[in-house]
């Protein structure tokens, strides 16, 4: 199944997003109100407008659509427990810094003006003061790597939706193999 | 509480202790096989991207957790407390099986050099090489043993460059992969000797093998065997506090906590300490006692120095057509002439293609001219996935005193027993020889039609080696001031308390470690069968 | 109080504590779910998605506790298996996806039987409904390959365990038995191998008379068709499940567009050279070549009486009745297997010419 690609980019995120959340509903470790086990809504809609400019949505799926966010949502409760405070002040950082240098969330920005901020976070050179406790490149490099995780991993912790990447990279899930058979000397009807 | 006694208690079910285990156990001895892991199928632990032993970013599938912590020193001196997922940590799978249940399987004798670096190339200046007091035809007939009984595929007549051997491996290579027809007439071409790599691997119906009867390791083959004799008991998920000394300085038996946490002691006539090179070394420096202040076999201050894994090194080049088969696992063919008489530098290594590199690993390796995210990186991805073979090889490196583990002062794991502490450097050699190995990687991927080939970047010297193939901690030798274990793995000052495991190793080949540990565990086995008769058969 | 009056209060209050139970609250529960169609069931969030997923699904109008069972039931290892739930989500301990054990699999199994008793009684005929005791004890098989996790791939893929947890001794002298000897006549390729039943989908509907041809809007696969993959433990659905291109030779074989055999070909899998035969492949070649599996094989029974006749004499080269001319076409190793024969097999002199109208 591939992204409805008649939707508005903003509107597809929107749509994914809900989807998503709504697969990940429930298993909660923060009580906030959202239907994220650990994000707020806002802290995933800005998530997800970074995961979807690190691998963005073309002919094949892009990071939101193959579950990304929900993948980083429920390792933040799992193996990446000690990156809670990470994710949660990086992300506030990442929308302190588009407001001031653009007046909007990173989420509103159009998506130019979203390559050239994350490559500013990437080299550290976001002006801003949000980034006092944590370097952005630091941040952007956790957000990377959770990405590729996510987006290129195993379906079981989350993300890559119906393997969706495995099938971009033409390895079908799962794969067809036999096996060599020993003879098992009486002839089977076939 | 003290358990019923035995002649043998063996610490650590990997590689080493497996064959011992069982070698002593179908000798009539009684024998306590403990293993602080579990024994995993393959319905535990299923096969997992994001969850093994090459990419551990969610834990280590087969361990272990983070109960098990350890101190990594960095060149500037900073302690930094460690979980096994980190890259400093050398983690090793630890389970029955050890690392032979997720290896590679690659199953190398080394060659006869390797036994004598120090002769063929003299002094190394800032490393401590020599001989071993062994040579490789002392060996050969047990890598045959070994080769037999836990079963190895392959094909190695065209490798000119091999020890020699009496007997060929007991089954034919696996069919050639895709990868393998492109660069076997490209290294030709280039006058290189290649081969097929021989593996621990079923490529006919042989041994009881994985899920797949595909590979095999001890947790397959000798350890079930070793249990059918019926003499021996392996006992799981028990964490060895420390080896016990008698009044009199021998070993003993082992204090130990069980799975439930409790504290037993096993007593024995002999003790097999198998846990690999870090932990191996951690348990004899815990063993402290009046006449072994600073732990076992440490009065020259020789345990856990030297501590030595493989810097690995290569190339991956980028085909305008796919080189992708799906056909595991992977790695296939090789050369060994690059393993010795190199220009400049000691020894070398082989150099092989590389085992099928999963889609996160590949995707979230960086060099130099790709780009790191966005649409570049996922075209990139997309194109490259199925159209790019990688040669690597591991380089042997020199052995660095000051490479070493130590017990930490002050941090303890979760049963309270002080932690491995690594720190140290690698030596410059290593550098020199992973360059070359990098350029010769290089030029056989060119040869092989790749239209981009991107080298390893040179590794850095900083920090101790280890990882997997980690070895050297308690070193053999003849002179007890300058080695841990004598010729036979006895350690100098303990008359029984043996060492089978990477650790002995003086230096550790060109190659993956695994065969030779095997042999040298059936070599040092029939020693201690041979001569410890007054170890009363059961 | 002493210990004996405090013993007699115990057994006392214990089992009125339990008839008390047993009385009022379990038919109040079975009452409480029957009422809310199941959404009380979503209460407790471990099953918030299986339950999104059945209300959209075919099975939409039948109630959970038709497959679940229900509460009522005298069945204590029903009742142990939900206290034992309870107390584990009282403690915190929510599993991130719910999913079916061995023998809730099996037990589901048997109650997909009270609606779909044709198809029912039809794989209970074929040879996918063999038997645990079947497929692992089979002394033939044993002595000659050794037993593996990988079989589980294809049989009893439910299977919550390793082959070790299943059968002993895993070597080729036998004598073999099932550890657990409850599962010896139970089938190893249950109806949810390749069916899941909380998959989105239309709840079935049958036409009273079956159209003669079937056109290209009617359904072939019903949405329920799915693999359960034992790796991932879930479901994978037909349309993402690969056909693979198959080669005689260097040739690329022609296969049917079916997307249905894309669960035959799961088990029925050629080795990873692709070539037509190797492994467990069947795929047509020669004059068969390009027929779908589901062409001649009955989908639940895999028989195929009759099947021949479906198609031939009509389309028949030759006119000779097919099914008896050839008594070798069921034999893999006959030439004239009845997937790989050729018009070279019999014409051996050369093919004649297809003749007009046929």
């Amino acid at each position: 199944m591939q992204p409805t690609l008649r939707l508005n980019r903003r509107a597809f995120l929107q749509a994914a997003l809900t989807a998503a959340a709504a697969a990940g509903a429930g298993v909660a470790c923060s009580r906030n109100g959202s239907p994220w086990r650990f994000f707020t809504l806002d802290q995933a809609r800005t998530l997800a407008s970074m995961v979807d400019q690190i691998i963005p949505p073309d002919q094949d799926a892009g990071a939101v659509w193959a579950g990304v966010v929900n993948y980083i949502d429920r390792q933040l409760c799992g193996p990446y427990q000690a990156l809670q405070e990470t994710y949660r002040y990086g992300l506030g950082a990442v929308d302190q810094t588009s407001q001031s240098n653009y007046g909007k969330v990173f989420a509103d920005l159009q998506s130019h003006q979203q390559i050239e901020l994350l490559h500013r976070l990437e080299e550290g050179k976001a002006p801003s003061g949000a980034w006092k406790q944590l370097s952005s490149a630091e941040f952007f490099g956790y957000v990377v790597d959770h990405t590729m995780q996510g987006f290129y991993g195993d379906p079981r912790h989350g993300g890559n939706r119906e393997g969706v990447s495995w099938k971009m990279l033409n390895l079908p899930y799962p794969p067809i193999r036999g096996r060599v058979r020993s003879d098992l000397s009486k002839p089977r009807s076939g | 509480m003290s358990l019923k006694h035995v002649n043998a208690v063996i610490v650590g079910s990997g590689a080493g202790g497996g064959v011992v285990a069982k070698e002593l156990a179908e000798a009539g001895r009684s024998v306590v096989l403990l293993e602080r892991g579990k024994w995993f199928t393959p319905f535990d632990e299923r096969k997992d991207d994001l969850r093994n032993q090459r990419t551990c970013v969610l834990g280590n599938a087969f361990g272990p957790d983070e109960r098990n912590p350890r101190v990594y020193v960095d060149a500037s001196g900073h302690e930094h407390v460690i979980s096994p997922t980190h890259g400093a940590y050398s983690n090793n799978a630890a389970c029955v099986g050890g690392g032979t249940l997720s290896y590679g399987a690659m199953a190398w004798r080394f060659m006869e050099r390797d036994f004598h670096l120090r002769s063929t190339y003299g002094a190394v200046d800032g490393s401590t090489l020599d001989d071993w007091p062994i040579t490789y035809a002392d060996l050969e007939p047990y890598y045959e043993k070994a080769e037999w009984e836990i079963g190895v595929s392959g094909d190695d007549s065209n490798n000119i460059f091999r020890a020699p051997r009496k007997r060929p491996l007991p089954m034919p290579p696996l069919p050639p992969t895709r990868e393998h027809q492109i660069l076997n007439p490209a290294a030709r071409r280039l006058g290189l000797h290649p081969f097929d790599i021989p593996m621990l691997r079923n490529s006919v119906p042989y041994n009881v093998a994985c899920e797949v009867d595909a590979k095999c390791g001890t947790h397959n083959t000798v350890i079930p065997k070793a249990i059918e004799t019926g003499n021996c008991e392996l006992r799981c998920e028990c964490i060895v506090r420390e080896i016990l000394t008698s009044d009199s300085g021998r070993a003993a038996g082992v204090a130990y906590y069980d799975s439930d946490g409790r504290l037993q002691e096993q007593s024995a006539d002999v003790v097999v300490v198998s846990c690999a090179a870090i932990e191996s070394a951690r348990l004899l420096l815990n063993s402290t006692s009046r006449l072994f202040p600073n732990g076992l076999g440490n009065r020259y201050d020789w345990v856990g120095r030297n501590l030595q894994g493989h810097a690995y090194t290569g190339a991956i080049g980028l085909f305008d057509h796919e080189t992708y088969d799906d056909l595991g696992p992977g790695a296939s063919i090789a050369v060994c002439d690059f393993n010795h008489g190199n220009l400049g530098f000691v020894s070398g290594g082989m150099l092989a293609n590389e085992f099928i590199r999963l889609p996160y690993q590949f995707a979230s390796r960086t060099a130099a001219g790709i780009p790191r995210w966005g649409a570049g990186h996922k075209d990139f991805v997309r194109r490259y996935y199925r159209s790019s073979i990688s040669v690597m090889g591991p380089m042997q490196e020199m052995p660095v005193f000051d490479s070493r583990v130590q017990v930490d002062p002050k941090v303890k794991d979760h049963w309270g027993i002080p932690v491995a502490r690594l720190s140290g450097h690698r030596h410059q050699n290593d550098l020199l020889g992973t360059n070359f190995m990098s350029a010769k990687a290089e030029a056989w991927l060119k040869e092989a039609g790749a239209a981009t080939v991107i080298r390893s970047g040179p590794i850095s010297l900083d920090g101790p080696s280890g990882g997997q193939h980690q070895a050297g901690t308690c070193r053999m030798g003849n002179d007890p001031k300058t080695s841990v274990v004598d010729k036979y793995c006895r350690v100098h000052e303990v008359d029984n308390l043996y060492v089978i495991d990477g650790s002995v190793h003086p230096n550790n080949g060109g190659f993956n470690p695994v065969l030779t540990i095997m042999a040298i565990a059936y070599y040092a086995s029939a020693n201690l069968v041979k001569t410890r008769k007054g170890m009363g058969a059961t | 109080m002493t210990d004996d009056r405090k013993f007699l209060r115990l057994r006392v209050i214990a089992p009125l504590l339990i008839l008390l139970f047993a009385i009022f609250l379990l038919p109040g529960a079975s009452l409480y779910y029957s009422y809310s169609g199941g959404k009380s069931c979503t209460k407790c969030h471990e099953i918030w998605q299986p339950y999104r997923d059945w209300h959209e699904s075919a099975h939409r109008n039948i109630a959970c506790s038709e497959c679940h069972g229900d509460v009522l039931t005298l069945d204590a290892g029903f009742h142990l298996k939900n206290i034992r739930q309870l107390a584990a989500h009282l403690r915190g301990k929510i599993p991130e996806q719910v999913r079916l054990k061995t023998d809730d699999v099996l037990q589901i199994e048997k109650r997909c039987a009270k609606c779909h008793r044709e198809e029912y009684a039809s794989w209970s005929a074929g040879p996918h409904s063999a038997t645990y005791a079947k497929i692992f004890l089979s002394s033939d098989h044993n002595q000659k390959t050794l037993l593996m996790d990988d079989c589980f791939r294809c049989h009893s893929m439910h299977f919550q365990g390793s082959i070790r947890d299943l059968v002993t001794p895993v070597n080729k002298q036998g004598p073999w038995r099932l550890i657990d000897s409850r599962l010896a006549d139970q089938p190893a390729i249950p109806c949810l191998t390749c069916h899941q039943l909380h998959r989105h989908g239309d709840p079935l509907s049958r036409p009273q008379t079956k159209p003669d041809d079937a056109g290209p809007h009617e359904e072939i696969a019903r949405p329920s068709l799915a693999l359960f993959d034992r790796r991932e433990q879930d479901y994978v659905s037909l349309d993402r499940l690969p056909l693979p291109q198959m080669y005689e030779g260097t040739r690329l074989v022609k296969i049917s567009p079916d997307q249905r055999q894309a669960l035959c070909y799961q088990c029925h899998a050629p080795e990873a050279n692709a070539q037509i035969g190797s492994g467990d492949d069947r795929t047509p070649i020669g004059v068969h070549e390009g027929l779908s599996c589901f062409a001649c094989h009955e989908k639940h029974g895999q028989t195929t009486r009759a099947s021949c006749s479906t198609c031939h004499p009509q389309l028949s080269n030759c006119g000779i009745n097919v099914e008896t001319m050839d008594t070798t076409f069921k034999s893999v190793k006959s030439p004239h297997n009845v997937h790989a024969v050729k018009c070279i097999d019999c014409h051996t002199k050369g093919v004649p010419k297809r003749k007009a109208g046929l």
